[in-house]
């Protein structure tokens, strides 16, 4: 886990993580939110309606920029206070996702970092764009 | 466009409300969601649209929309 100061970041910096979801990943999704609906656990269904597979839950996918956040960019001190996507591509279960991220503005004054965030399958495809906003829990 | 109506755009399309028009006694009592986090998502919608930068200290000291609007201007020159 990267453990940045608010004045260690700078625009421009960047990182980047590969993560996938199971169909048992997808079920337990399903329970916690309560979002039974059958085209994240039904493949039956979502092939018969022109999906290769069961559909990752786009908030599921989501959940990956606080991975980002507080794992990655910043890091231990993340405190996410926005965040604002779009889903371009559906995802399935064991797509390789790549996530990248990047500082592209510093607001000093508040403590506020935006990161620029970009989602991607193993084949190149984009499957998730957006920016989040960013303070620090010590700031 | 002058600085008072450009921060009025900025005000309705933060807390998502045409009906915004600023006076400058405005605080954020005035603003249902004008909370702290607001705030500082309104600062750097300002710090964007505007092209300037605030001090920590001008951010504290700045208390309703009219003293905002008079250290944009400075800053404007």
């Amino acid at each position: 886990m990267n453990e940045y100061s608010f004045n260690e970041l700078t625009v421009g910096m960047e990182c980047e993580f590969s993560h996938s979801f199971s169909i048992e990943q997808l079920e337990i999704f399903s329970k916690l939110s309560g979002d039974n609906n059958p085209l994240h656990t039904d493949i039956e269904f979502a092939k018969a309606h022109g999906y290769e597979s069961c559909v990752v839950f786009g908030m599921l996918t989501a959940s990956l920029l606080s991975t980002l956040g507080g794992v990655y960019l910043p890091g231990k001190n993340c405190l996410i206070q926005g965040v604002d996507i779009s889903f371009s591509r559906p995802v399935y279960p064991m797509d390789e996702i790549l996530v990248k991220g990047k500082i592209v503005e510093i607001f000093e004054s508040v403590g506020q970092v935006v990161i620029r965030v970009d989602m991607y399958n193993q084949k190149k495809e984009k499957v998730l764009r957006g920016k989040m906003k960013v303070g620090m829990i010590n700031g | 466009m002058n600085v008072k109506e450009k921060l009025q755009e900025i005000f309705r399309d933060l807390f998502d409300d045409e009906t915004i028009e600023l006076f400058d006694e405005m605080t954020a009592d005035d603003i249902e969601d004008w909370d702290s986090l607001a705030h500082i998502n309104l600062i750097a919608d300002i710090e964007r649209s505007f092209g300037v930068r605030f001090s920590t200290k001008e951010v504290t000291a700045t208390k309703n929309v009219g003293e905002f609007i008079r250290v944009i201007e400075s800053k404007l020159g």
